[in-house]
């Protein structure tokens, strides 16, 4: 065997939810059987975004914000791979908020893992998107990914686990890795996951965490009750976890590429058809 | 231009500008005029003079036709398409006494004594014509291009030939409408006493017009697929947008994706990744994108991931003038990003060399891992010319140091940034078994894990920059004008190339002798580029910016300052043959400048 790269030692702080989002992801991927090789996984900036380091895989470090975009160039080039992006709330909410709008849009499909502790940890804990008004003078309110997707028409697959709860966050995460194997689009999990070191949110979120799996009244499939139902969980000041909405649009892939084509990343460049199709061009402007 | 009615000349040099409002169509005539140029087998040039908006605002477009080479518009207009008041207004300064001009009266005849003396005056109410017989102002452009072509002495055969052609895609009524447009303007030719065959010029048509004619923004696009090139991703930006534009159109057809993205963010980030399964990719943008995307082309350097970065440049800082030319961002190609990354700058003067150069581009990117740039400018990217076919038997694909699932099973280690002798590090696509590794543009050891030790940052940064080294005998060299002993030099890139070699042909002719080194590479700077330097007395380093940037760069790189001169404009118009030939004749009257020679030898390429 031809030795690559050890996998890094996590560098978190003892107790950090990040911990909890690796051993399930490693997990997940292993009873879904995907191979390691097949796997390209990005990472923002950030805390959360050093989890690549940490397994074996083709694994890349994104620029601040960038995951997304970044992980669409690697599905459009090579959809035969598994792509998952993570990165923290900061990276994907405040500085990356753009590309996570467009990537709703587009509906690629790639698995993305947010890893949500409402702080920037790396740069030790300033406010991000989800802080609550008031935390260290934040002047904003927190916002809420996952009814941003619900707002936008071509999300497929939203949800939100609890590093507190590995188990429905292993269900969650096979599910959601499943939708995109299945090339059914993107699927979008928040994971919340305490900062011990600058925002210890552990035993607020332990008990304010409302699991819509187990709730009768709650629709995944339904656009308008996912949405009015996670509104109202969010107004009793309850945070709604769990397969929040489920639906089905076009992928981005498969609008792009043909089908039964050979990917951009693996065709032969040199092919006769190609210079056939060059020759035909460059016919196109002559007289 | 010879007074119609004598005896007709051949036809060498013809410089036509049809000016109006935006939106009036003064770009379709112009190329359309180009295309018959072509066929009848002269070289064309074309240039557009717009504003960044769809409708209203002074419109001007240009096409010579030549029975040379030519890369630029000529000093003299020969004939102006006036379409309104404005277009006389902003345009006699580009006539002469012999020039000739046709003019839409619907708005009123022209006043006494706004054209200078001697020129012809070809005046119809062309626009009033169009909206009484046909209810479209649209249409009098085709009943102007009767009469245009009629003077000129174009058969009216071929001009309803390539109407056919051009028209024929937007349905049948569309082309009936302008045959008839046509031939009510063959009707106005017919009462200036211009009927057919009875123009300017005895025009026969030349045997099969073997030229394509084509842009530079379509050439680029074009030479990236030919070496390779399977994914782009940008965002519309004048004058880039062409790129994106052909290459949705084009990659398709090979299996490769041109994205649309939402920023140029996105858009470099998207081709990084595309990058990293192995695929060839190229992105384009011009000013205000082109400083978005700073961040990640030094993630590119530092992660050495290959990806070629077109820059339409315009005029800037800012929004600056969207349609105008300028090579002003040569600093930000070079200079731009934080910290030290590798990078190469190539820099084409023609549309063949576009191909070429794109193509050469995709394969310098992915052989030595590194943001690779092609500095266009909107000259260059917009404007349409005739040049040779292209040549596929001259682009070869590199296939770099790739190692594939045999070549890792023989090896014992595999190490994404492993150092090596020419530092360039071998490369798995993932997906391959065995070929595990982690790519960041934070420092790292070979493995590609994050590393501050000190050692390992002076190695890593050493093995980045020493690929530009080793690149350095691989890259293209620049071209020579001229014998190599003259004693007075220009050194220029992009869209000054035409209008220099047609300066030096008129300095030549009245006895000031002079060499050109158009540059092909411009970062690095090769040793060429002093060698030049250092035969010359003093070089004119012409360029489109306000501070002299592609001089001050030699300089910097070792260029006797003593002997640079700088020529440079930045007023959005692009230069004219004569600008450069005034300001070099002021400067070398000394000299035994000043008579015309007799025998003219051409500048030739050595
Ligand atoms: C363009 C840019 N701006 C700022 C930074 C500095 N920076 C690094 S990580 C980070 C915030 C990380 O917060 P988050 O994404 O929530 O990740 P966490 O550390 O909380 O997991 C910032 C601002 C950067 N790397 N790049
Ligand atoms: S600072 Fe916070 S987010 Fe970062 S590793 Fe420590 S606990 Fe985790
Ligand atoms: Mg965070």
């Amino acid at each position: 065997m031809t030795k690559t790269f050890s996998p890094a030692r996590p560098i978190w702080c003892a107790g950090c939810g990040d911990f909890a989002v690796q051993g399930v992801l490693e997990k997940s991927l292993d009873s879904l059987n995907i191979p390691r090789e097949q796997l390209m996984f990005l990472a923002g900036i950030g805390c959360s975004g050093t989890i690549q380091n940490n397994i074996k895989c083709y694994g890349y470090h994104a620029l601040h914000g960038r995951v997304l975009p970044t992980a669409i160039g690697v599905k459009l080039a090579n959809p035969n791979l598994t792509v998952v992006a993570a990165g923290g709330d900061g990276d994907g909410y405040a500085i990356g908020a753009g590309h996570l709008v467009h990537t709703f849009r587009s509906n690629p499909s790639l698995t993305y893992i947010v890893m949500n502790n409402s702080n920037y940890g790396l740069t030790k804990g300033q406010p991000s998107p989800t802080s609550p008004l008031g935390y260290k003078s934040n002047a904003e309110m927190d916002m809420d990914a996952i009814l941003l997707g619900l707002s936008l028409p071509s999300t497929t697959f939203l949800a939100r686990g609890f590093s507190g709860h590995p188990e429905q966050l292993g269900q969650l995460l096979v599910a959601a890795l499943k939708h995109a194997e299945e090339g059914k689009g993107f699927a979008f999990i928040e994971v919340l996951s305490p900062c011990v070191t600058y925002y210890d949110t552990h035993r607020e979120w332990a008990s304010r965490v409302h699991n819509v799996d187990e709730d009768p009244d709650y629709n995944c499939t339904d656009r308008g009750n996912a949405f009015s139902k996670s509104l109202e969980i969010l107004n009793n000041h309850k945070i709604p976890i769990g397969l929040l909405y489920h639906g089905e649009h076009v992928s981005l892939e498969s609008l792009s590429l043909k089908e039964d084509c050979i990917p951009p990343a693996l065709q032969d460049l040199n092919s006769p058809d190609s210079v056939e199709n060059c020759k035909k061009i460059i016919q196109s402007f002559m007289g | 231009m010879t007074p119609v009615n004598g005896t007709q000349p051949v036809l060498e040099d013809l410089n036509v500008i049809v000016a109006g409002q935006g939106g009036d169509g003064s770009l379709t005539v112009v190329t359309l005029l180009a295309e018959l140029m072509r066929d009848y087998g002269f070289n064309v040039y074309t240039e557009r003079d717009v504003l960044s908006r769809i409708r209203g605002g002074h419109t001007a477009a240009t096409v010579r036709a030549f029975s040379g080479d030519r890369y630029c518009i000529g000093s003299n207009i020969d004939l102006l398409v006036a379409l309104d008041d404005e277009a006389i207004e902003k345009n006699t300064r580009h006539l002469d006494g012999n020039s000739i001009v046709i003019f839409d009266e619907s708005g009123g005849k022209l006043t006494n004594g706004s054209l200078p003396k001697g020129i012809k005056l070809y005046s119809a109410p062309f626009n009033r014509i169009a909206m009484r017989t046909m209810r479209r102002e649209l249409y009098r452009n085709s009943i102007a291009f009767g009469v245009v072509s009629r003077l000129i002495g174009l058969e009216d055969e071929a001009l309803k030939k390539i109407f056919k052609k051009r028209f024929a895609r937007l349905g049948t009524t569309v082309l009936d409408y302008n045959l008839e447009a046509l031939d009510l303007g063959f009707g106005i030719a017919d009462e200036f006493g211009l009927t057919n065959g009875a123009g300017l010029y005895k025009i026969k048509k030349k045997k099969a017009a073997n030229k394509l004619l084509i842009t530079g923004n379509e050439s680029v696009a074009l030479g990236f697929i030919v070496a390779g090139g399977r994914f782009y991703a940008g965002y519309p930006i004048t004058p880039s947008s062409e790129i994106l534009e052909s290459l949705q159109k084009w990659l398709p057809m090979f299996g490769g994706v041109a994205r649309q993205t939402e920023d140029e963010l996105s858009g470099i980030n998207m081709a990084m990744g595309a990058a990293l399964t192995g695929a060839r990719v190229m992105v384009g943008t011009s000013g205000p994108g082109f400083s978005l995307m700073q961040e990640g082309i030094g993630h590119a350097g530092s992660a050495e991931i290959p990806i070629v970065i077109v820059d339409c440049q315009r005029a800037g800082p800012s929004t600056g003038m969207p349609t105008k030319p300028e090579q002003s961002d040569i600093n930000l190609m070079i200079f731009g990003g934080h910290g030290d990354f590798p990078r190469i700058v190539l820099a084409p003067g023609h549309p063949e060399d576009c191909f070429y150069l794109a193509a050469e581009a995709t394969n310098l990117a992915f052989k030595y891992q590194c943001p690779v740039y092609i500095s266009m400018d909107q000259g260059l990217s917009q404007n349409i010319a005739t040049v040779d076919p292209f040549d596929l038997e001259k682009i070869e694909v590199d296939e770099g140091y790739q190692l594939d699932a045999e070549d890792l099973k023989k090896l014992d280690v595999y190490k994404r940034y492993a150092h090596t002798e020419n530092d360039i590090s071998p490369f798995a696509k993932p997906g391959t078994p065995g070929g595990f590794s982690l790519v960041t543009g934070n420092e790292h050891d070979e493995w590609g894990l994050v590393s501050t030790d000190p050692d390992n940052r002076v190695q890593m940064m050493k093995k980045r920059m020493n690929k530009i080294e080793h690149a350095k005998e691989h890259l293209p060299e620049a071209r020579h004008f001229g014998n190599g002993d003259e004693k007075i030099g220009f050194i220029g890139i992009g869209m000054t190339y035409g209008v220099i070699l047609e300066a030096m042909e008129q300095l030549e002719a009245y006895g000031v002798d002079t060499q050109f080194l158009q540059l092909r590479t411009i970062w690095p700077v090769l040793d060429e580029v002093n060698e030049f330097i250092n035969r010359c007395d003093k070089v004119y380093v012409v360029e489109y910016n306000a501070v002299g940037q592609l001089a001050h760069l030699l300089m910097h790189q070792g260029a006797d300052s003593g002997k640079i001169i700088k020529i440079i404009k930045y007023d959005g118009i692009p230069f004219r043959p004569r600008e450069i030939y005034n300001r070099v004749m002021e400067e070398n009257k000394s000299n035994n400048a000043g008579k015309k020679k007799t025998k003219k030898k051409r500048a030739n390429s050595k």
